[in-house]
């Protein structure tokens, strides 16, 4: 089992603002198993975006540790892919190039390399611009291919930081139909940071409830799948567990 | 109003066709401003040619094989010099770009050298190297590097934190994030220093050749000025301004338009 285990984790910085030291993360604690898909939830200045951020090794950890499958996490690897709410998407290569970087800086073969990204190409129903750039694509085909490109890469854990809050809302409620989709075929470990409740507790299976820096609640989801949200509008149960996540949130 | 609107759109529509027009045509008026006061007599002949005597003085010098040769070595000097230049002054600015202390320690030094106008350094080159090809290739290497260096380095720091991330967690080693974002990335801004550090090379190489100069269109002019043939040296200032708009038109333009504005980085 590849286990992601959070324990203790901080974060302080000085902030020469403020002329002080501020402690965006305190003492967190998390376990997520292996084929897990976890919401946390929070308002923005929680310190969730920090804690993806450590967890990515994007920014050091000031105290406590992450461990991935026994192994502690020292900088951005490619066993923890990330989706970016700015898409981060290379402007210089084509679809097909950007989903195909990971697998190429393996150092599979080329032929190889195209293989698997067209298939996952055709997972997000992208097949058709695979020579388009970036930039010719609207925000949400930009963020299909966000969300592609890192599970191309076969990670272990995908981390992904409020990955639909720049599309529509109209896209946004089908990139997520489909994430939930995807994420039932393949089964890849999923951290979700976003400030959305109804999206939290519709994507996840869990719902880490985040206030100042602090881990305020876990609310299981024991929503059936396939969820869609036609259905799930009208569904008592997730309306119920919408607003108890929402008095949290809004109590922090 | 409306006849000059209708010329416009029929400009417009005809220019679509046949593009070399859009080379051709805005030029018009300018040759034939020439022309009218040449023709006008307003000042004595020898001092003001019009653009039949240039043309003419072309034919001549192209027959004698002159103006090839000089063409021919002027720009060797400038694509070598160029070529000098950015290979040293990509791999400087990547450095100065991405290394806090690289861009601590060598910032306010090329700020300073940048200053120091490529002529400027004509004297003491002079005494050192004499009139040599090597004065004015340094000059040359010299002025394109800057403008090269300085662009380079903010198109660097102009690649977003989150490509950065985005490659690392992708597996892209730090060598390997250079070469597939950091470069790029940069490409427009490196395009901006070779335009500047082209434009300003090709300024200061015909300097260099008035000066040091024993073949090249900068000498052609100076040598036209010792025996007084006003004729050549609008020849050669022409020469300098097709040369530029050619360099320009079918090398700068190209490059820009298959890598920055087809990434959508700069709009067009």
């Amino acid at each position: 089992m590849k286990r992601l285990l959070l324990r203790n984790l901080s974060k302080t910085y000085f902030d020469p603002y403020a002329g002080a030291h501020v402690t965006a993360v305190h003492d967190v604690s998390l376990e997520v198993q292996q084929g897990e898909f976890v919401s946390i939830v929070g308002p923005s200045g929680c310190g969730k975006t920090t804690i993806l951020n450590m967890i990515a090794g994007f920014i050091p950890a000031s105290g406590g540790e992450i461990l991935l499958d026994g192994r502690a996490v020292d900088g951005p690897g490619p066993e923890r892919g990330v989706v970016f709410q700015s898409f981060a998407l290379f402007p210089w290569k084509t679809v097909l190039d950007n989903v195909a970087f990971g697998p190429r800086i393996r150092g599979l073969p080329k032929a190889e390399c195209e293989k698997i990204a067209r298939e996952y190409l055709a997972l997000a129903g992208l097949a058709h611009a695979a020579g388009r750039y970036p930039n010719e694509l609207s925000g949400g085909m930009q963020q299909r291919v966000g969300v592609v490109r890192a599970l191309a890469n076969n990670p272990d854990v995908l981390l992904m930081d409020e990955p639909f809050a720049s599309v529509d809302a109209q896209t946004r409620m089908t990139l997520q139909e489909e994430l939930t989709r995807i994420w039932q075929e393949r089964r890849p470990t999923i951290i979700f940071i976003t400030h959305d409740v109804g999206e939290a507790v519709f994507l996840a299976n869990r719902v880490v409830v985040l206030s100042k820096g602090r881990i305020l609640k876990e609310i299981a989801v024991p929503l059936p799948r396939p969820r869609a949200w036609d259905r799930l509008t009208e569904d008592a149960a997730f309306k119920a567990l919408c607003g108890q996540v929402l008095q949290l949130v809004r109590s922090a | 109003m409306t006849l000059l609107l209708k010329l416009w759109s029929l400009y417009a529509r005809v220019s679509a066709r046949f593009p070399a027009l859009r080379s051709i045509v805005p030029f018009i008026p300018v040759v034939a401003l020439w022309a009218v006061v040449a023709e006008s007599g307003m000042f004595p002949r020898a001092f003001f040619p019009g653009p039949l005597e240039v043309v003419h003085s072309f034919g001549t010098l192209v027959y004698k094989g002159i103006l090839p040769d000089y063409l021919e070595d002027s720009i060797v000097r400038l694509a070598v010099g160029t070529a000098a230049g950015v290979a040293l002054g990509i791999p400087l600015g990547v450095l100065v770009g991405l290394n806090q202390r690289a861009h601590a320690l060598l910032w306010p030094v090329l700020l300073f050298f940048q200053a120091i106008g490529d002529i400027a350094w004509l004297p003491i080159l002079l005494i050192w190297f004499g009139f040599s090809l090597t004065t004015m290739t340094f000059v040359i290497v010299y002025t394109v590097l800057f403008p090269v260096v300085l662009n380079t380095a903010l198109g660097v720091r102009s690649v977003p934190l989150e490509l950065h991330r985005a490659a690392a967690s992708l597996g892209a080693s730090r060598a390997r994030t250079i070469w597939e974002v950091v470069l790029p990335g940069a490409l427009p801004n490196i395009m901006t220093g070779l335009r500047n550090g082209l434009g300003y090379g090709w300024r200061a190489l015909i300097a260099a050749e008035i000066i040091v100069g024993t073949s090249g269109i900068g000498f052609l002019m100076f040598d036209a000025r010792r025996a007084g043939s006003v004729v050549e040296i609008l020849l050669g200032m022409i020469v300098l301004g097709l040369l530029w708009y050619m360099v320009d038109a079918w090398v700068l333009a190209p490059i820009e338009r298959a890598t920055g504005q087809r990434w959508g980085l700069v709009t067009r």
